[in-house]
């Protein structure tokens, strides 16, 4: 596993002086990433100052790469002080002097206050200073060393003097361009034979000091929590305050990617779908709640375990629909565009799987087992047509019995709860259940993620997008559309799609080899973490301190693009093996959603069809991350991101 | 009672036992919101759901069916009913297509709220825009209106979808909303825009004569009576249709940019006609202050043309007098046959001028 710190000490037995990193070796955040306390401060500012400060913390790192630009015009070789940064932001935003001095103070107060102990850090320093060895912090930072010294001693480090603490904005140089390790050895009269140095940065804190001669050690575990330091805003928060938590418990152990993957961002997710459907409840009358397979699965789990530890809440249905088995259940005639779409063009069925997929036994003069083009397939379809249509009766009236045993034609307004993301399932259910019961019962689509489309949906029925809605901006659609997979595939039951009902009105699933593969390999791990954490939230006792009160739509939204948009590496790794089934009879080998790397000579004009079999069947930001890891490759993701710049990683937008 | 503003008439609003009401209201709601529609049933149920979807709840929503189809209007209402049960939602079917301004003014006929709102049935707003207008408007008691900022979207509709195609940032700022902004120019669309009902009885309500910017001229005798607060938050979104989409779907300003020039034309020569007050015409200000906003939109935009500074206003001037000019000599033919005696006098002064010189 990981050194120890007396294992790292023993190390460097000749060593006399232990020179130590501050910002992710000796002290950490409340919160997942740097710029997330930017977000804390935001938080605080609107609340106490109005909306003008909303964007606060992305316009803060704006002004800081601003600074930086400055600078290295200057004298590349120096770093900033935090005085050159809010310089910057007074000037781009016009603030007053007293505006900045009250910022920086802000930002000041917000490390305090959020400040802690990295525990590895503070046994290494309590080991070292047993054995009797001076203790230098060196930091590339723009903070002053009186900052840092306050937040040591916040952290615990009660025995840090300003004297102890070199950090690169007051010296000229950073650790990083070795300016600042002239520095420290040249004023603490440092011998580098009997120098240990510690730290998280590879450069920084192992190539450089190396170069001096300095014995190093690298611990970088604290930034497993990062993603791309640009997007912060409040709705960040929830997610960033969760991932931290995990960051802390398993500094000193691997990374549990399925684990925290499932009690962060699947977590949140699943809560939002239980606090929207009892912010209806609390409104209006509800005749039943209805979380549809599979992607309300977790969200009944959860339910059902809050009403078991007495939170007061209705008794919800788990119910078996699917896109595929509603529209066939409403087929009345068997056109070309119907066999159309049975049959996909890249499809070559078997007459026997092709009855499966419509419910009954086709007439045919090729074998069972032949297979079949898809211009052949769908001329079958179209012959067999009035036994597809009798299929599609029977399928109705089995679908309509069994959603009458759950209660939902009994007269009244009845909830569905699904992941999203056009509604067109629901709108379907909608009009049959409004004719079988002559309106006596309507629906209504309560969605997590919802985009343009469902506004031709939303005219037959009434829908909610918690995290998303059809007017939120064109670029957030085509994010969503990019990572809809992703969670689709995470947020999931351990059975397979329902594909039909049987005599006695029961749903019958279809379990497909990959998907039974993927949920024993990861799913399961995801979804016990999932109900978990969001449980936890659900009732106050989360370890992280977030609760039900942190959610909104912005925080919804915003966890979907931390996860969905720019994922960490360990969370496309262990994506890789996911494959998401797509067919109409939910067979077949379905597509991995992280696409194989195309040919390295693949043209740019061809990259259009690239980007469109992306988009349509994978998971979009996770491939473009996966291929970028690829130095050969890594020039396709960069072209597909020029012509589509919202699938840039910057997803926050600057105001 | 009728109000009397830039020399035409405009009738004030009528007592509430005129109002046309679908349903009794137990209380009056802070904002009354007017959604005029006409065929586009998608659309609509859009600009319904975005009311819905606001965090302020104190409204009420007046859809008025500007003689299209009832029952598809009665669909999308009733949708939008059962989604928020509590929601207040009246309609009102008019039985032959009306003017946009019409259809406004017999939505607002006895409107008791404080605040009223024309939301057309393209277009949406954020979730925000009515508590941040209703808050920003309750801190400026003396406002006349307040506009929030604009996101301008294209999008494209063909057979019953839509989807947009572009995003792009509304230019809006508060010297655009004051009289001498606005006079140009429509400089906002009317869903940026929280009116106080008061205006209906102080200025007038909507100008029914007009096809199109019935409320550029509203808002310009709005804008007198308290001025309006710029928000500089981009709550509203002003949708427009691709060249691509389906004719009906167009809306009134790219479908119709023809009818928009020959009315704003009329305007200026109404108001051009009219008395000039404190040694100002006020369409010798619109045409002046229209050339000035076209020049600041080129720059503002970065698109280097040939707009040479000084003659600008030199050239207003000029095409200002020549306008003047050219409607003199008709509008005293027209006094002369309208009044005989007048006309007299008028040929005896110019005989008696010739003849002196």
């Amino acid at each position: 596993m990981f050194l120890t710190a007396e294992q790292v000490l023993d190390g460097a037995p000749y060593a006399t002086v232990l020179t130590v990193d501050f910002f992710d070796t000796l002290i950490t955040r409340k919160v997942a990433q740097p710029t997330h306390v930017f977000a804390l401060m935001e938080q605080l500012l609107v609340a106490e100052h109005d909306r003008q400060w909303a964007g606060f913390a992305v316009k803060r790192v704006q002004a800081e790469h601003e600074a930086r630009v400055i600078a290295a015009s200057g004298n590349p070789l120096r770093d900033i002080t935090i005085d050159e940064v809010y310089l910057s932001f007074a000037q781009s935003h016009g603030l007053s002097m007293s505006e900045r001095t009250m910022l920086i103070a802000l930002e000041k107060k917000t490390e305090l206050d959020n400040v802690l102990p990295v525990v590895f850090g503070r046994e290494l320093v309590e080991a070292a200073r047993s054995r009797d060895m001076s203790v230098v912090i060196v930091s590339d930072n723009y903070m002053p060393s009186d900052h840092i010294v306050n937040m040591a001693h916040a952290a615990g480090y009660s025995w840090v003097l300003p004297s102890d603490v070199f950090v690169s904005c007051e010296h000229g140089g950073l650790k990083h361009n070795g300016e600042l390790w002239n520095v420290v050895i040249t004023s603490r009269s440092l011998n580098p034979a009997t120098t240990l140095h510690v730290g998280d940065d590879r450069i920084a804190d192992d190539v450089i000091p190396t170069s001096y001669g300095i014995a190093t050690h690298v611990r970088d575990v604290m930034r497993r929590s990062h993603r791309v330091m640009g997007n912060t805003s409040p709705g960040v928060l929830p997610l960033s305050r969760i991932e931290a938590a995990y960051r802390d418990d398993y500094a000193n152990s691997e990374w549990p990617t399925a684990e925290v993957v499932g009690g962060g961002a699947v977590a949140l997710v699943v809560a939002s779908q239980i606090v929207d459907v009892m912010s209806v409840l609390r409104e209006r009358p509800v005749a039943s709640v209805h979380f549809v397979a599979r992607d309300g699965f977790l969200a009944h789990q959860v339910w059902e375990k809050l009403r078991a530890s007495s939170v007061d809440l209705p008794p919800a249905q788990y119910t078996a629909l699917s896109r595929s088995v509603i529209w066939r259940s409403r087929i009345e005639n068997v056109s070309e565009e119907v066999a159309h779409r049975l049959v996909g063009d890249d499809e070559t069925l078997t007459v026997d799987r092709l009855s499966r997929r419509v419910g009954c036994e086709l007439e045919s003069e090729s074998a069972v087992l032949a297979q079949l083009s898809c211009e052949e397939a769908r001329a079958l379809l179209m012959a067999n047509g009035s036994r597809i249509v009798a299929a599609s009766g029977a399928l109705r009236e089995r679908l309509l019995a069994y959603v009458g045993s759950q209660g939902m034609l009994d007269p009244g307004h009845h909830l569905l709860v699904d992941l999203g993301w056009t509604g067109s399932t629901i709108a379907d259910m909608n009009e049959l259940v409004t004719k079988a019961t002559n309106g006596a019962s309507t629906l209504e689509g309560r969605l997590f993620g919802m985009y343009w489309d469902a506004v031709p949906h939303r005219q037959r029925v009434s829908l909610h997008g918690y995290a998303t809605n059809e007017f939120c901006g064109t670029d957030d659609n085509v994010r969503l559309l990019g990572c809809q997979s992703l969670f689709e595939s995470f947020i999931t039951a351990p059975h397979g799609s329902v594909v039909g009902f049987s005599e006695s009105a029961q749903p019958e699933f279809v379990n497909t080899e990959c998907e039974v593969m993927a949920y024993d390999h990861i799913g399961k791990r995801v979804a016990g973490a999932a109900v978990s954490s969001a449980f936890a939230l659900l009732t106050h006792q989360h370890r992280s301190g977030v609760s039900a009160n942190d959610l909104s739509s912005t925080v919804a939204w915003a966890t979907m693009m931390q996860f969905g948009h720019t994922p960490r590496c360990d969370e496309v790794d262990v994506v890789d093996s996911i494959s998401h089934v797509t067919t109409i009879d939910h067979e077949g080998l379905g597509e991995s959603l992280i696409a194989p790397m195309p040919s390295a000579h693949v043209m740019h004009s061809e990259l259009s069809e690239v980007y469109d079999a992306l988009l349509h069947k994978r998971w979009v930001q996770g491939t473009l991350a996966r291929w970028e890891s690829d130095s050969s490759h890594r020039w396709i993701p960069d072209e597909l991101r020029k012509m589509n710049p919202m699938f840039q990683p910057q997803w926050v937008q600057i105001p | 009672m009728a109000c009397k503003r830039s020399g035409v008439q405009f009738p004030s609003a009528p007592p509430l036992e005129n109002a046309v009401s679908s349903r009794v209201k137990a209380t009056v709601a802070a904002v009354t919101v007017v959604m005029r529609t006409f065929e586009r049933p998608v659309m609509l149920a859009r600009a319904i759901a975005s009311v819905l979807n606001q965090t302020f709840s104190d409204w009420e929503l007046v859809v008025v069916n500007n003689g299209g189809n009832p029952a598809p209007v009665d669909a999308a209402v009733a949708v939008g009913r059962q989604a928020n049960l509590s929601a207040n939602i009246r309609v009102l079917h008019l039985n032959d297509r009306f003017g946009m301004e019409e259809a406004s003014n017999r939505a607002l006929a006895g409107c008791q709220s404080e605040f009223f709102v024309i939301h057309d049935d393209d277009d949406s707003w954020r979730e925000a825009f009515l508590q941040r207008t209703v808050e920003v408007a309750r801190a400026n008691s003396s406002a006349a209106a307040v506009v929030s900022g604009v996101t301008k979207i294209q999008e494209t509709y063909r057979g019953g979808k839509v989807w947009p195609v572009a995003y792009e940032n509304f230019y809006l700022d508060e010297g655009r909303l004051t009289y001498r902004g606005m006079i140009g120019n429509n400089t906002f669309p009317p869903i940026a825009a929280l009116f106080r009902t008061r205006l209906l009885s102080e200025v007038g309500m909507f100008d029914a004569s007009l096809p199109v910017l019935g409320d550029w001229e509203f808002n310009l005798r709005a804008v007198n009576a308290g001025g309006f607060v710029f928000l500089n938050e981009r709550l509203a979104n002003y949708h427009t249709r691709t060249v691509d989409s389906d004719r009906a779907a167009g809306n009134s300003i790219t479908i119709g940019e023809d009818l928009h020039r020959d009315v704003k034309l009329r305007l200026q020569d109404r108001w051009l006609a009219e008395p000039t007050s404190n040694g100002v015409n006020k369409g010798v200000l619109s045409i002046s202050a229209q050339a000035l906003l076209d020049i600041d939109e080129v720059r503002r935009k970065g698109v280097h043309v040939n707009v040479a500074a000084p003659p600008d206003g030199e050239y207003i001037a000029h095409r200002t007098a020549e306008i003047i000019a050219l409607r003199r000599p008709l509008r005293r033919i027209a006094r002369s046959l309208r009044h005989p005696a007048h006309g007299a006098r008028a040929v005896k002064r110019l005989m008696r001028r010739v003849l002196g010189k």
